[in-house]
């Protein structure tokens, strides 16, 4: 009789289907691929890790952490994180049971979230990143450049490869650059910025649209008599004449105005004063030279870079102060802790 | 073609022709006989009065933007090379350096850009143009602007070649070439900064229209000595006009001895003739008199005006947010483009003493510069640090208070009201924190869980508790009950994918072999178990169930053989007495005999009736699994609903339900 009806057989069978069930009540995302955590639910635990949604007030716990025209850079508690998205698992877990199921699957959760939180910003054309969850850092902004120049460029580099003022076209998923898991204004004058990791220098750069061409104005002078400066450039190369961040009197001109106009530039004349001072003109500017000159390119701010070897302007992001020093903290807990234990 | 990166700057690109009619007239000579002359007519066609949409391949600023544009000349790219020579303004046929385009910069309350008008009309009255005859569109935009501002504002003659140049780039770069085909584009500059108002720290609208200057040259402002330093005012301030009341007929405007009211309109040359100080306490007490020294106080600025102040959100929308928010009509295209000049349709003629020219607009677009400061200043000025970090007080600040009480990891003091109703201070730290933090525990398999906000509440040694994690518990559990979908995702996903998550853990180390599919549905288990079961052994019952039983048994065997008489072998396989078939047979014949004696028949099976109800029975039980009763169910599980696909289980039900009856009659 081993050749009919046995209960290894209708044993495989079972096992057989019950695999194809779980298989079709698996979440299978087209661009995600199999995974347990249903697809919308984990897209919306990984916005929840992404801190969306969550009051300000929880995220700067107070107005003097984030003062006016600030940047303030930090890292992500996991811890907290966690914690927020715990929060959100234990909505309806009514019995022991429920827990006791939640706490099985807890770990697959947490991993299937991790993975889940890259894809919640996909850049178009840009590849996929998976791996486990790391550390997660950032800044926070709070500054009219944030209001005023809408679309900046945030990049994260682990390593400080490119120049300062070098151009790249790396991609995000360059090994070299940090994935931005989130860049987001919450307000017009506050930037939140969240990187896959602990990037090394950070570029904060002018919106760039296209090439555009324009002056240096002078924010210092009184707007009764505000001023600009052209900085002047070789007619055969196109380089800048050095030095490079300064506007000095040989690297420079005066853009002259029209009188009684506003900011109505007087062409003609700063044609003559940027033949005369650039390299290589020929006594005249032809209209193409001309628009050489005003050429103007995105301004970039670096922060982060160690060596400065561009001898741009850096901020070292360790230093921090602090209203209570761990010396006297410390005094305190172990004062503390000889009362409790005497 | 230059390298991806760069690009090449030419001067110009001069057309063959400028735009027009010619005559193309073939002469041949050197032959014995007369040939006539041939007459081709060919038309050069350019745009006039509209720039196609198709030509113009970007703008800066964008249009409707808002940003700190102040440093950067407005500039629109144009697709095809040769368009700002096309034309030669000077009104002759050869081709001229001098461009017909230029871009200009008018700030809100500085010109008039009309609605569609004849495109005869669309230019200063009086200029005449080569050839008016030839124009793309009947009716097109102008810009009306007084003699002052275009003295002001315009280009000079000597400036057009300057301010429009070709640049060559590489078409893969996305960056500079933003999807041409030929990677060949001109560009038109501004000759203004669209600069802030940092006198009264507001920020300002301006349209760039892209004008055409033919005929109309000797308009434009002639070189005068620089100034090297600017001031923002207006090249001239009509904004008074959005003020004035139009509700007066055309007639009084036209015959003259019509009052705007006490507006003051600027006069020729921009300066402004402000009532002298005297002069007003004078207007004011004659006012009060009941006199107004010949003003006719009119409606407008400051009496009806005020009253009828727009509400509170209307003043707080900006000329960007009604741009906005009229793109969403479906008849945004034109919408848009009549709000975006909203700023720009003061009647500015009407009221203009001066002589007020009107030059073609092309394309037109309005951005607002919001922003006085420059990039490299607010950011060289940012405070920069680690979170926690606070800044240091101006030196003449008076002492502020303490501040927050901030430690080296991060946390903040707060104040705490506790269950019991005591005032105390707690620990409380945000995500963001200026030092590394582990994620879990050291020397920990799994990851812990937390149930409730409580039992994620620490106490430091200090005796203060540390909030930080439960009040992230508390939000989490907030954000996500305040959304019903994913309330009911997470009840979904606990109600079966708990269970299969386990299954699949389960199943992964023991399954090892492929077996009948089935349709891809969503089912319960149990159903599917059962109908896997029932269609893997329906596949091939011969190996799992048995073989068929015959539907009928072979009769008993027939013994033939030479001894053995026929009759007595047919009688023996009916069950028949031979001899008494054979005694009955001579007296009544054979016929007869055999239809009298009886054939003994099987006797039939008692309980038949409570076989056949088992029957029923279990396949009902069948049926059930099969085709569960129907289960209210909402969202995905909805498709339980519809009947599902036949599938091996039914088709053994037909079976069994329809031949069953053979079975019976045997």
């Amino acid at each position: 009789m081993e050749k009919y009806l046995s209960s290894q057989v209708v044993l495989d069978v079972a096992v057989s289907a019950a695999q194809k069930y779980a298989d079709l009540i698996v979440d299978h995302d087209p661009d995600d691929g199999a995974h347990v955590v249903p697809g919308e639910l984990r897209r919306f635990l990984a916005r929840l890790r992404l801190l969306h949604g969550v009051p300000f007030s929880y995220l700067v716990a107070d107005s003097d952490l984030l003062p006016i025209e600030s940047i303030r850079f930090f890292y992500l508690d996991r811890a907290w994180t966690d914690a927020l998205v715990q929060g959100a698992l234990s909505v309806g877990t009514i019995t022991t049971a429920d827990r006791t199921q939640l706490e099985a699957v807890y770990s697959t959760i947490r991993n299937e979230v991790d993975e889940a939180e890259r894809t919640i910003r996909t850049p178009q054309g840009e590849e996929r990143l998976k791996g486990a969850g790391g550390a997660i850092s950032g800044f926070l902004m709070r500054s009219r450049v944030v209001s005023g120049w809408p679309n900046l460029h945030v990049r994260g580099y682990s390593r400080d490869v490119i120049d300062d003022d070098a151009l790249t076209t790396a991609a995000e998923s360059d090994p070299d650059r940090m994935k931005v898991l989130r860049m987001e204004r919450l307000a017009p004058a506050v930037l939140l910025v969240l990187f896959d990791g602990i990037p090394a220098v950070v570029h904060v750069e002018e919106p760039r649209q296209g090439i555009q061409f324009g002056v240096r104005l002078n924010p210092a002078d009184p707007p009764a008599q505000r001023k600009a400066k052209v900085k002047v450039r070789d007619n055969l190369t196109g380089d800048p004449v050095p030095p490079k961040n300064a506007f000095t009197a040989a690297n420079s001109v005066d853009v002259p105005f029209r009188k009684n106009a506003p900011g109505v530039i007087n062409v003609t004349e700063l044609r003559k004063r940027l033949a005369a001072k650039s390299p290589n003109s020929g006594g005249a500017l032809e209209p193409n030279e001309y628009a050489l000159q005003m050429l103007r390119f995105p301004y970039r701010q670096v922060f982060g870079d160690p060596d400065n070897i561009e001898g741009q302007r850096f901020y070292d992001v360790d230093k921090f102060v602090v209203s209570v020093t761990l010396t006297s903290w410390k005094t305190t807990v172990e004062n503390n802790v000889i009362k409790v234990l005497p | 073609m230059p390298k991806t990166g760069f690009f090449v700057l030419h001067s110009n690109v001069m057309p063959k022709l400028t735009a027009g009619r010619y005559d193309l007239v073939t002469d041949q000579t050197g032959l014995p006989f007369e040939v006539a002359a041939q007459h081709t007519h060919v038309t050069v066609a350019s745009p006039r009065y509209v720039m196609p949409t198709d030509q113009i391949l970007s703008t800066f600023p964008p249009a409707n933007a808002d940003g700190a544009f102040g440093d950067r000349l407005p500039q629109i790219v144009l697709k095809r090379r040769t368009l700002p020579w096309e034309r030669n303004p000077a009104e002759q046929v050869q081709t001229s350096e001098t461009p017909w385009l230029a871009l200009v910069v008018v700030a809100e309350g500085e010109a008039q850009l009309s609605t569609a008008t004849a495109v005869a009309d669309c230019v200063t009255a009086g200029t005449t143009l080569l050839d008016p005859g030839d124009k793309d569109v009947e009716q097109g935009l102008y810009l009306a602007v007084t003699e002052t501002v275009v003295k002001k504002i315009f280009p000079c003659q000597e400036d057009l070649p300057l301010l429009v140049h070709v640049r060559e780039v590489d078409i893969n770069d996305t960056e500079l070439a933003n999807g041409d085909d030929d990677g060949w584009l001109a560009v038109v500059l501004a000759n203004r900064l669209p600069v802030f108002d940092t006198a009264n720290n507001k920020p300002v609208r301006y349209m760039a229209a892209l004008v055409n200057v033919e005929g109309q040259l000797s308009a434009l402002p002639k070189p005068e000595p620089p100034n090297d330093f600017f001031n923002f005012e207006l090249a001239q301030d009509w904004t008074v006009l959005a003020n004035v009341n139009l509700s007066v007929g055309p007639d009084p405007r036209v015959m003259g001895g019509f009052s705007v009211g006490n507006v003051q309109l600027p006069a020729p040359g921009g300066v402004f003739h402000a009532p002298s100080a005297a002069a007003r306490s004078a207007a004011k007490a004659a006012g009060s008199a009941g006199v107004r020294g010949g003003v006719v106080n009119a409606s407008t600025l400051d009496g009806a005006t005020s009253m009828h102040e727009a509400p509170v959100g209307q003043q707080w929308k900006s000329a960007t947010d009604q741009v906005a928010a009229v793109a969403l009509d479906p008849d945004a295209k034109r919408l848009v483009r009549d709000t975006m000049a909203s700023g720009f349709r003061l009647p500015i003629e009407l009221f203009a003493v001066e002589k007020v020219l009107r030059f073609p607009v092309l394309a037109h677009w309005s951005f607002t510069t919001s922003e006085g400061a420059t990039f490299e200043t607010l950011m060289e000025d940012l405070d920069v640090g680690l979170l926690g970090t606070r800044p240091a007080p101006p030196a003449d600040a008076p002492a502020a208070g303490p501040g927050p009480e901030v430690i080296e990891t991060g946390h903040i003091g707060l104040d705490l009201r506790s269950r019991r109703g005591d005032a105390a201070r707690a620990w409380y730290r945000g995500p963001f924190v200026p030092c590394p933090t582990t994620r879990d525990l050291p020397n920990q398999a799994q990851p812990l869980l937390a149930h409730s906000a409580d039992q994620l509440r620490r106490v430091v040694p200090d005796g203060r508790e540390d909030l930080s994690l439960a009040a992230a518990f508390e939000i989490g559990r907030l954000l996500a009950l305040s959304q019903l979908s994913v309330v009911s995702a997470l009840l979904r996903f606990r109600s079966e994918q708990f269970g299969a998550g386990r299954i699949r853990e389960l199943l992964s180390h023991i399954v090892g072999f492929e077996l009948p599919s089935i349709a891809e549905q969503r089912v319960d288990l149990g159903r599917l178990v059962a109908v896997s079961v029932v269609s893997g052994l329906a596949k091939n019952p011969g190996q799992t169930i048995g073989p068929r039983r015959p539907v009928a048994d072979p009769g008993r065997e027939l013994v033939l053989s030479p001894d053995l008489e026929l009759d007595q072998v047919i009688a023996d396989g009916l069950g028949l007495n031979l001899g008494a078939v054979r005694k009955l047979s001579d007296q009544i014949g054979v016929v007869a005999a055999l239809s009298r004696s009886t054939v003994p028949v099987a006797k039939p099976v008692q309980d038949v009736t409570a076989l056949r109800v088992a029957l029923n029975q279990e396949l009902q039980s069948v049926i059930a699994v099969a085709a569960p009763p129907q289960i209210l169910t909402t969202g995905r599980r909805a498709s339980r609903d519809a009947a599902p696909a036949r599938d091996a289980l039914d088709e053994l039900i037909d079976r069994a339900v329809d031949p069953g009856e053979d079975e019976e009659s045997e």
